[in-house]
């Protein structure tokens, strides 16, 4: 791990998802069940289920959402893999890139040759009031008291504003070149493009950010299949491996951040993941990025090193983070327009990423010029965890 | 009897606080169909109650004092209807106004003549020598029945005076009648105060006789000042009339706030503390008058702000003021607090969210809050701290404002990160609509009520953006 990268021990070589949206007439079983079927027949050489020797489930609130069982057993039964090693990893936002380095390290050890990660999140069986939104009645009584999600970012956009003068047109041209993107996503949860001034008019929801500077809450499931690198030919001529992953962690309150302009918590988890791939930001031909807010996606982009500190919101103003700009962000839409299973949405955004550096991303497609994507997660009280993992189509 | 009793004892300042709303009396009477109503009652907003009225304007006198908290002797506090009605009113009040562990407490109750009991109670101590300086908060948020007279009257605020032996201004004499009637009433099972008497029996049996025994024992001249009780809005004139050609200075606070309960007799007079003269409170209610001479010979400090202090407040409809006071709820369920208020969470919490209390690193100075949440240092990592009060001041780091919450919560909802004076920081509610915050304005901070859970009130610190006289006031140079 401490020699110059890529790591490259772990491949992917399955991945396959349902499409995201409100899957009113789905269970969390069932939701498992579409994304393991998927994921299984994107094997390209073909996978016999008797293969999987481990799995981990992505589900980051269990049975707060209504869901019958908390994923750790209920998952291999729901699949038809029942009786095989299972664990449920919880890391707030990052639950499913966290869970897929897990599975990545599972592999890594040698215990494991064949591992099976999968996301699934049920966020709309309960009413959103009696859903994420319920987060305002969380944590400590006075000070997290009326802190439901779009707090833990939006501070940073009032800051950000203030101090280098982003502006809301900025932000809202994200969420704009997000839906552009997931109206060419057959799994994203919103398939279609909104403009600037539909963004502008959109009725607050925490200021300064509007109703369309939110990622809907989304139901959904995504699944991956690891294997070690040595085997991966056994399953497909095109593996994907894991170059590198960092995890960071900062403190959980709003007023222990060391500023309102970045996210320490990504700045750490990618600087390690980087450091592991042996690589810099300049060598990725794309990233999917944590877009929960507009300004997430802001703040993201310069934590992540595509541009400078304070220039987040030009860069993605002038086109640069769109599918044919200098670093293409989120074609897949991102949380904004393809949605935020949260327990999916971090193997669906290595799936995106999957695709893309098997050239399989069609009108999304992104030109590769070095065969590195980048995957990232922020999240959790105070956005204090983050998951980057980095992707590489280059063998070792 | 009626033969008048020495109180020697003195104010050392006041400090007076008016809740955030105001309802004009017309928009109650064209809730029920009828035409006029004059005048503005107070009303408490979601945050605020008789508590946190009753901290603002004992903060308010503490600080025109000069005197550090926790060398006051204690807190007698009047309130016709304390938030708990068994429960920690003194102990969070203590806390909260960050008073010895050891001071005193007395909370005088039951009617609104309760301000001047509590009053009379705490000169007592001092002339007793038990206590040096003593503290008297009087403070009413009064609920009255839906469609009742008490509607167009009922009002908020709080008073609060330091007593000590010698000061700006004595009490002097002191007259007490009772007489065994009801006035206002509510029964152990009951939510709204509800009147009991016809209007005519109740001045002229009840009201008048009482009041006009005790106003009439004392010495007074012509010049003398007057607090008169006003529980409708017009006995105060008639009482007045009968007792000679007096003159009445309690009316602007009864026109801007209503009847505030046990703070009227010296809510009424607490502008008039800032002038040299002779002043004579009037308290009644629960079937007892008292009244009490009061001489100035300086002006009393935090009387200067009294006026600034009790005006202003933002307009509402009676519907918003029905909310505010609990009497207009929305069906359905609300979200429950994820610690629940018996929660042990709550016994290790309590004393740091009420004094608002900080961790501050015994290594590298950082201060982490709460401090039970943080054994350990997030500036330096190191594991000793010194517990220390936090300012309540500071700035605006950054700021939101929620419009997007689930019952009970109600929008909008200002959230923020300050800078406080001591260079620590905090994140808190906003206590206004948010229109009013940037970053960088200078806020203070005041106890509110964070939440009514489960019935439990729970309370904390929110910010409002600081004014002038808070500035002048509540941080004296010395």
């Amino acid at each position: 791990m401490k020699t110059p990268g890529p790591w490259n021990k772990v491949a992917v070589v399955g991945a396959g998802m349902i499409r995201f949206g409100e899957l009113f007439d789905q269970s969390y079983e069932q939701m498992a069940a579409g994304a393991w079927r998927a994921c299984r027949e994107s094997v390209d050489l073909g996978l016999d289920p008797s293969q999987v020797e481990a799995m981990f489930v992505a589900t980051q609130r269990g049975t707060l959402w209504g869901q019958e069982g908390i994923g750790g057993n209920t998952v291999p039964s729901a699949i038809g893999l029942s009786g095989v090693p299972c664990t449920r990893i919880e890391n707030a936002c990052p639950t499913g890139s966290d869970a897929f380095r897990v599975g990545a390290m599972a592999v890594a050890s040698g215990v494991h040759d064949v591992v099976l990660v999968i996301g699934v999140e049920k966020m709309r069986d309960k009413s959103a009031e009696e859903g994420l939104l319920a987060r305002a009645a969380g944590g400590h009584p006075i000070y997290t008291r009326g802190e439901s999600a779009p707090v833990l970012f939006a501070p940073f956009a009032t800051r950000h504003m203030h101090e280098y003068g982003t502006t809301k047109e900025m932000l809202a041209s994200v969420a704009v070149k997000n839906h552009y993107n997931g109206a060419r996503d057959p799994f994203a949860h919103f398939q279609n493009e909104i403009t600037v001034d539909q963004v502008l008019a959109a009725p607050e929801v925490c200021s300064p950010l509007g109703l369309l500077d939110c990622c809907p809450q989304t139901d959904g499931a995504a699944a991956v299949l690891l294997v070690s690198a040595e085997r991966a030919q056994e399953f497909t001529d095109s593996p994907v491996y894991v170059a590198g992953f960092g995890v960071a962690t900062d403190h959980p309150y709003l007023h222990e951040k060391q500023d309102y302009l970045g996210l320490l918590a990504s700045r750490l988890a990618s600087a390690r993941a980087y450091e592991m791939a042996g690589i810099d930001p300049k060598q990725l031909d794309c990233a999917e990025v944590h877009d929960c807010f507009t300004i997430t996606e802001i703040l993201d982009i310069e934590d992540l090193g595509f541009c400078e500190k304070g220039t987040g919101g030009a860069f993605s103003a002038a086109g640069e983070t769109a599918i044919g700009g200098s670093m293409p962000v989120n074609t897949s839409g991102g949380l904004l327009a393809k949605g935020h299973p949260i327990g999916a949405t971090g193997i669906a955004q290595i799936i995106e990423l999957w695709w893309q550096l098997r050239e399989q991303a069609g009108p999304r497609q992104v030109a590769l010029k070095n065969g590195y994507a980048l995957q990232h997660n922020v999240g959790g009280r105070g956005s204090g965890v983050s998951v980057v993992n980095i992707l590489t189509r280059n063998a070792k | 009897m009626s033969t008048p009793r020495e109180c020697h004892s003195a104010v050392l300042s006041i400090g007076v606080a008016a809740p955030t709303l105001r309802l004009p009396v017309a928009q109650v009477a064209a809730g029920w169909g009828r035409a006029g109503g004059r005048g503005q009652v107070a009303v408490c907003g979601p945050s605020e109650d008789a508590l946190t009225l009753a901290w603002l304007a004992a903060r308010r006198a503490i600080t025109a004092a000069g005197i550090p908290p926790e060398e006051i002797g204690g807190v007698w506090w009047g309130c016709t209807r304390p938030p708990f009605a068994e429960g920690p009113n003194l102990s969070f009040l203590s806390a909260a106004l960050r008073l010895h562990p050891q001071s005193e407490a007395a909370l005088l109750s039951g009617s609104p003549h309760a301000g001047i009991d509590a009053l009379l109670a705490a000169a007592d101590a001092v002339i007793s020598g038990r206590v040096s300086t003593a503290l008297v908060v009087a403070s009413d948020s009064l609920l009255p029945a839906l469609g009742s007279g008490l509607e167009a009257a009922s009002g908020a605020g709080a008073v609060a005076v330091l007593l000590a032996a010698e000061g700006p201004a004595s009490l002097g004499q002191v007259t007490t009648e009772w007489s065994p009637v009801l006035d206002r009433y509510r029964g152990d099972l009951e939510t709204e105060t509800r009147e009991v008497y016809d209007g005519r029996l109740f001045r002229e049996q009840v009201f008048l006789p009482l009041c006009q025994t005790v106003g009439s024992s004392l010495s007074a001249d012509p010049s003398t000042r007057w607090s008169l009780p006003d529980p409708d809005g017009r006995l105060g004139r008639t009482l007045g009339e009968r007792l000679g050609s007096i003159k009445v200075v309690s009316s602007a606070a009864r026109s801007e706030l209503g009847d505030t309960g046990a703070a009227a007799p010296l809510l009424g007079l607490a502008a008039a503390l800032g002038e040299p003269g002779n002043l004579i409170a009037l308290g009644f209610g629960g079937g007892r008058a008292t009244a009490l001479s009061i001489q100035v010979t300086s002006p009393v400090p935090g009387s200067s702000v009294v006026q600034q202090h009790l005006s202003g407040g933002r307009e509402v409809t009676y519907t918003e003021a029905l909310r505010c006071r609990g009497q207009l709820v929305a069906s359905g369920e609300t979200v429950e607090m994820a610690v629940p208020p018996g929660s042990a969470m709550f016994v290790r919490g309590s004393h740091e969210m009420l004094a608002l209390l900080g961790a501050r690193c015994l290594a590298c100075a950082t201060v982490n809050t709460p401090p039970n949440v943080h054994p350990t240092c997030i500036g330096c990592g190191a594991i000793e701290f010194e517990i220390i009060p936090l300012p309540l001041h500071g700035t605006v780091q950054t700021f939101v404002v929620n419009q997007t919450m689930p019952a009970p919560f109600v929008a909008p909802l200002p959230l923020l990160v300050l800078d406080l004076e001591d260079g620590s920081r905090i994140s808190c509610q906003g206590a206004s609509d948010g229109s009013d915050l940037y970053i960088g304005v200078p806020v203070e901070l005041q106890l509110r009520r964070y939440a009514l859970e489960r019935g439990v009130p729970i309370y904390g610190y929110a910010a409002l953006v600081a004014t002038a006289s808070d500035k002048t006031i509540e941080r004296p140079s010395t």
